[in-house]
């Protein structure tokens, strides 16, 4: 691995862009796009495709039938219980581990240290992205030198789970103590306690600096950003803005079972969003080839990028080898808050330069992150405050971001659904209202004055290389977001409370994200069909909860003209199903389910086959539905069945239909939002309520709209508890003060306001029947759109969140 | 120890430990519907009925279940059968991973056994300990709202509920 890398990196990206000729732009990125005539399907032609399908694993789900990774666990009867030792000290070094009272405990069978043979020194990085990961490798399953409250330094199975945690308590551990550093800010200092030794780190990430604790730097331009600040037809506006350390707060805590099956091949069955990521993983630090490891992932009880790393896999994998036993690691909720994943905190400053009349002419956003003690996701996160929200506005001509990302002793963070495109947003659309009121301007018409349409050539996207290259906008639905979401929020009309000193103000914010990785992403899948004219759809792609798995059927049976009972869908185990990067990005639908829509149409190019020469008609004449091949001149038609029957069983000539598709491409479509917060303050006290929140969302061709609503509202609800809730606190020593939901202020069903989604179609040709991306950018809005809604109602502003009564006093009596 | 408990109308035997609780329990013998999202009554998983009384499991010593009456998810619908609520949940999209969703069914069916015809501000206090990370609440309210007009005061509307259309209407 090279030390300090500096090609554009996949994932989030580094390198300066050189200005682009249009010319060669167009060329490389032309508006037309090569559509197959079957994915632009009229509405009333669709007979799968945007259709409210059951969500396939729904009955299961409700009647508490679906298998997650712990009901597993009455599978083996031989099952040990796993326990992690977690540091007691934010910085130091293990100096001994007393393991001789866990030892002599009964029902204990093994317990693991830094220094056992079952565990692997090798350093790797939990994040799980591409290959090269876009993450330095800079942790250790346990760990001799620790960096926060929480860091694993040993591990114990035992019997069940109570022995297993009485024994990790008898384990003994003594440190020697470093100082440690808490605040980003102080991070940077020259006498700030280092946290990583440059030898302590293997694929470094550019801009990395280990003696100032910065993890990288990045930084990217479009234009002269310098040139425009100084003109003197511009005023200069700044304003800084501050998000908390949210938990991905998933109900299914990190899980893990992992045993060596008959075959001598270790299986791991877990709780992810990237069993194809994890399986290299494990290869890489257990040193075993990637064909003797599977991951299986059952249904899983959410994820929203907590488990788009390795967070947990490892610790059982080596008691199980240690033990020769099935061993089963399910984290506690306490090790969820303080020692599994959590977003990026981070501090971010906006600039623009902007006219009288309101035109900008430069923007800037600096991110400082808190990246806690290791790297996962730190760069590509920060790379994603600017690249995601930023090309919201592609008419702006001067445009740079840079970013810091930082260690602290503080417990790690990593992805999170939004995936800095939450900070981001934030602070770029709490700014730009800011700035309208300035200028005295309507911050909707403000905003329409630079934001995207179809036909823009997307250069700020690509201002960092990687992900997001630039790129042509074919499809935005931004005006009819912003028309749906006003009328039905009630804009133009807002009637103030009777009572005195209770103010009413809405406040809006647009949000812009990616679909998929832009060159950095794979997805596959297969389709079997059966004699009796049904299908097995083999799929790499992972469905944690979004429906993904009903989505792919709802693709393949558009496709094969079927029933959707009629696909069997299989997904997500490295044995049985093909390669697939994973459920992150907002690349499912449009990445996985393209190559569904491939292989199905590869099944069905075989299928028009067989009828072909069983009705003695061309190919050309045959099409597929409701289960049959028809032919179009005659009318004369076979069922599915009949040709699954034929083609396996036929007298002269014998096939099994199967068909194949992969997918990758250079493209990631923008899905956009815009948001709408109605907001009621009390100018004495502060306090406030959020009467309703809407947010209409352009995803392009909804696969399922009833799921797609509920990726919508579940999404909106996520960034209201970010605008709301204090996330996880820590204390001076780092140390996480959140240990259960309570602690946390997970924001309760009578404690959220009614949320209204409003799905806007449109059409994205570069995916599957016009999908684009929907889970994550109604994630980025809600923060911005109630600051801007207090501001509106009583005129004070809140930059950092949480936005509180308490801050809202302070402010309002500072005036 | 041994205790007795009659679970889903089935009398059954289980070992406890001293310090286990009726969710393990009942998960250790089979009942994997109960789920554990947090470690200790807090985020309503794990709900069950007790003697007619939704607990969280997870907050319930098993010793002190000894002679219980319980009912979990399963008691309620099946597969091919189910009940009005979970059918509603079902076609109002209310489910994403669905983790958190038997003890949320559990808690909309002592609901409506005591208020059928409850508010959506009643529905959402009720369900205020259930945590759901994915959906949010407006889908779970609106379907237990819509499985309020299916049970029609605790009895099955004789069509069982249909399917709402897209403006969250039921069909006649």
């Amino acid at each position: 691995m090279s030390d300090d890398r500096t090609d554009p990196a996949p994932d989030g990206g580094t390198a300066s862009q050189p200005a682009t000729d249009e010319r060669e732009a167009f060329e490389e990125h032309p508006l037309e796009w090569d559509e197959p005539a079957n994915n632009d399907k009229a509405p009333e032609e669709r007979d799968s495709v945007s259709q409210p399908a059951e969500k396939y694993d729904d009955r299961k789900l409700v009647t508490g039938q679906a298998k997650y990774t712990a009901d597993y666990g009455e599978r083996f009867p031989d099952l040990a219980h796993a326990a992690v030792v977690r540091s007691e000290v934010p910085h130091g070094r293990v100096t001994d581990v007393d393991t001789d009272a866990a030892e002599a405990m009964d029902d204990v069978h093994a317990v693991l240290t830094p220094w056992s043979e079952a565990v692997p020194d090798a350093k790797y990085t939990s994040a799980g992205q591409s290959y090269p990961e876009p993450s330095p490798w800079d942790m250790n399953v346990l760990n001799e030198h620790v960096r926060y409250v929480g860091d694993p330094v040993a591990a114990v199975a035992a019997e069940d789970p109570d022995t297993a945690a009485a024994a990790a308590d008898a384990v003994d551990v003594e440190y020697e103590e470093h100082d440690h550093v808490v605040d980003p800010e102080e991070a940077f200092d020259a006498d700030a306690p280092q946290l990583f030794a440059e030898s302590e780190v293997e694929n470094g990430i550019v801009g990395h600096d280990y003696e100032r604790n910065r993890m990288a730097h990045i930084d990217g331009e479009v234009g002269d950003v310098e040139a425009a600040l100084a003109r003197d037809d511009v005023h200069v506006h700044e304003t800084e803005w501050e998000t908390i350390r949210q938990s991905h707060a998933q109900i299914e805590k990190h899980t893990t079972l992992a045993y060596t099956d008959e075959d001598d091949r270790q299986v791991v069955i877990t709780s992810t969003q990237v069993p194809n990521h994890t399986r290299r993983q494990l290869a890489h630090l257990f040193d075993v080839p990637i064909r003797d490891i599977r991951v299986k992932k059952p249904r899983v009880g959410g994820g929203f990028g907590g488990k788009q790393a390795m967070v947990v896999e490892p610790i059982p994998m080596a008691l199980s080898l240690a033990t020769d036993r099935p061993v089963m690691y399910e984290a506690s909720r306490e090790e969820e808050f303080g020692a599994m994943r959590s977003r990026h905190p981070m501090q971010v400053r906006a600039r623009t330069a902007v006219t009288d009349d309101g035109d900008i002419a430069a923007m800037e956003l600096y991110a400082l992150s808190n990246t806690g003690a290791y790297g996962s996701h730190g760069m590509t996160v920060a790379g994603n405050v600017g690249s995601k929200p930023m090309p919201l506005y592609s008419k702006v001509p001067n445009v740079r971001f840079e970013a810091d990302i930082v260690h602290t002793n503080t417990p790690q963070t990593g992805a999170m659904r939004g995936y800095g495109a939450p900070q981001g947003t934030l602070a770029l659309e709490g700014h730009l209202d800011e700035v309208a009121r300035d200028l005295g301007l309507d911050p909707v018409e403000f905003r329409r004055e630079h934001y995207m349409e179809v036909g823009d050539l997307d250069e700020i996207a690509g201002m960092m290389g990687g992900e997001g290259a630039e790129r042509r906008i074919r499809s935005c639905g931004l005006d009819e977001c912003v028309e749906r979401g006003k009328e039905a929020i009630g804009w133009d009309d807002v009637d103030q409370p009777d009572e005195d000193g209770r103010h009413r103000g809405i406040g809006m914010a647009l949000s812009a994200q990616g679909t998929g990785v832009a060159g950095d992403e794979l997805g596959a899948a297969q389709i079997m069909m059966n004699e009796d004219g049904s299908f097995h759809l083999q799929v790499g792609g992972v469905d944690i909860g979004t429906g993904a798995d009903t989505a792919f059927i709802q693709i393949a049976a558009e496709v094969l003209g079927c029933d959707e009972d009629d696909v069997v869908v299989k997904s997500s185990d490295t044995d049985n199903t093909p390669f697939d990067y994973g459920a992150y990005a907002s690349s499912t639908t449009y990445i996985s389910g393209m190559a569904v829509k491939k292989a199905a149409e590869d099944a069905k190019e075989r299928i028009l086959d067989w009828a072909s020469r069983m009705l003695d008609e061309p190919v050309e004449n045959l099409e597929t539905a409701d289960g049959e091949v028809y032919s179009e001149a005659t009318g004369d038609s076979v069922t599915l069945e009949d040709v699954g029957y034929e083609s396996v069983y036929g007298h002269d000539d014998r096939e099994h239909i199967l068909g194949k598709g992969t997918h990758s491409t250079e493209e990631s479509p923008p899905p956009f939002a815009a948001q709408f917060a109605d907001v009621t303050v009390d100018e004495e006290t502060g306090e406030f309520e959020v009467n309703k929140l809407v947010v209409a969302v352009d995803c392009g061709v909804a696969i399922n709209p009833g799921m797609a609503e509920g990726q919508v509202e579940g999404a909106n609800h996520m960034s209201y508890e970010m605008a709301v809730s204090e996330g996880i606190t820590v204390d001076g020593d780092g140390r996480a003060e959140v240990s259960d939901f309570d602690e946390y202020g997970l924001p309760s069903a009578s404690e959220t306001p009614p949320i209204e989604s409003i799905l806007v179609e449109t059409h994205e040709p570069t995916g599957p029947f016009g999908a684009k991306s929907v889970a994550e950018v109604p994630t980025n809005t809600v923060p911005p759109a109630i600051s801007n809604a207090v501001r509106e109602a009583v005129g004070v502003r809140i930059n950092e969140m949480p936005i509180t009564a308490e801050k809202i006093r302070a402010k309002l009596d500072e005036e | 120890m041994e205790i007795q408990l009659t679970v889903n109308d089935d009398p059954t035997t289980a070992t406890v430990g001293p310090d286990d609780d009726l969710a393990t329990v009942l998960r250790r013998n089979g009942y994997t519907g109960v789920k554990c999202g947090c470690d200790g009554g807090v985020c309503g998983a794990s709900k069950v009925f007790v003697d007619g009384e939704v607990v969280m499991a997870c907050g319930v010593d098993a010793s002190e279940a000894d002679g219980a009456d319980v009912r979990t998810i399963a008691a309620l619908g099946t597969q091919d059968d189910l009940h009005p609520i979970q059918a509603a949940f079902v076609d109002h999209f209310a489910v994403q991973c669905g983790f958190c969703i038997p003890g949320m069914i559990i808690e909309a069916e002592s609901l409506l056994a005591e208020n059928p015809d409850p508010t959506e501000a009643e529905v959402r206090e009720a369900i205020d300990d259930n945590r759901c990370r994915c959906t949010g609440y407006q889908k779970p309210v609106e379907a237990i709202l819509d499985a309020a007009d299916r049970m029609d005061g605790g009895r099955v509307a004789a069509d069982g509920g249909a399917r709402p259309d897209e403006e969250g209407e039921t069909h006649e």
